[in-house]
């Protein structure tokens, strides 16, 4: 019972952090408030007993991914976009009703569906007896799981050389000359003269 | 090992909701959104509805790999961030700006 009021108490917390995430001005603020839905999310990993992940779920997502965006949007300088619209003028409303509707489309099919547990045999229990859950993870991860997470290796080597590409100047391009200073308000005719 | 495996605390149905909402509000942010960032963050959103799912499901079936699972998500997530802030750091770069329906240069 006790799990049952954390998990809804959480839950909810979680989608006010993504409702807050979504409608924030400021990106910052957005940050925040995801890596706020990012601790709801680890503390329902806590509550169906994957430790492991919960932590991972801290370290790795409310920690690394999140200071590598607050890094990069301190690069940016972004509080020049808070005047901007912030939403597509066409397209919103009919979003937000399609999102809405989508919802309410899981909800009917999931409230229909009865579902029946493979038993697999590997509970909290024989999993504390075994030697916690991040003991049988990780023999699972590196028995069954091994060639996928190898490849999962090759795919960060990727993405991080293709960043280091993506972001590095061109030298012999010298860079377009720009007609104002970074964290200065660009004139609309300046700004339609660089697109 | 005696004693009988207990029943699962919290019905599997719950997570799916949660998962369904959580999803739909990153798939209503990048929908809705002109900042790239603010996409990029409801793309995060979305992976962590399919984690919570994938918890969820490896406690109802009772196996490792919905776990093991989720840790390629979280791998596949933060190559996904790294390439995306590099992508919207180059487009500032030439454009100056992250609003993404400014970016219509290829529109026919």
């Amino acid at each position: 019972m006790t799990e049952k009021i954390l998990f809804v108490a959480f839950g909810y917390l979680a989608l006010a952090g993504g409702l807050g995430t979504i409608s924030r001005k400021n990106v910052v603020h957005a940050l925040l408030l995801l890596v706020f839905t990012f601790l709801n999310v680890a503390a329902i990993f806590f509550l169906t007993q994957a430790y492991f992940l919960a932590v991972v779920q801290i370290l790795v997502y409310a920690g690394a991914i999140m200071v590598l965006f607050v890094f990069v949007i301190m690069l940016l300088n972004l509080r020049t976009f808070e005047q901007e619209e912030q939403t597509h003028r066409r397209q919103r409303w009919a979003a937000a009703i399609l999102s809405v509707l989508v919802l309410a489309e899981f909800v009917v099919v999931l409230a229909g569906v009865t579902f029946t547990s493979a038993k697999n045999g590997i509970t909290p229990e024989i999993i504390s007896q075994a030697g916690g859950n991040a003991n049988v993870f990780g023999k699972a991860l590196f028995n069954q799981q091994l060639l996928p997470f190898e490849v999962a290796s090759v795919v960060l080597l990727v993405a991080m050389v293709g960043a280091i590409i993506l972001v590095k100047r061109e030298k012999s391009a010298g860079g377009a000359p720009r007609s104002w200073e970074p964290g200065e308000q660009p004139s609309p005719e300046a700004v339609e003269e660089e697109v | 090992m005696g004693t009988t495996p207990a029943e699962m605390p919290i019905p599997v149905d719950w997570y799916l909701y949660l998962s369904a909402a959580l999803f739909m509000i990153g798939v209503a942010g990048v929908l809705i959104r002109r900042n790239l960032f603010i996409i990029l963050f409801s793309i995060e959103l979305m992976l962590n509805a399919v984690n919570i799912n994938l918890v969820g499901f490896a406690r109802y079936h009772e196996n490792m790999v919905g776990q093991n699972f989720v840790i390629f998500v979280m791998a596949i997530a933060a190559a996904e961030a790294a390439v995306g802030l590099a992508i919207a750091t180059a487009l500032f770069r030439n454009r100056r700006t992250l609003m993404v329906d400014l970016f219509d240069r290829m529109k026919g």
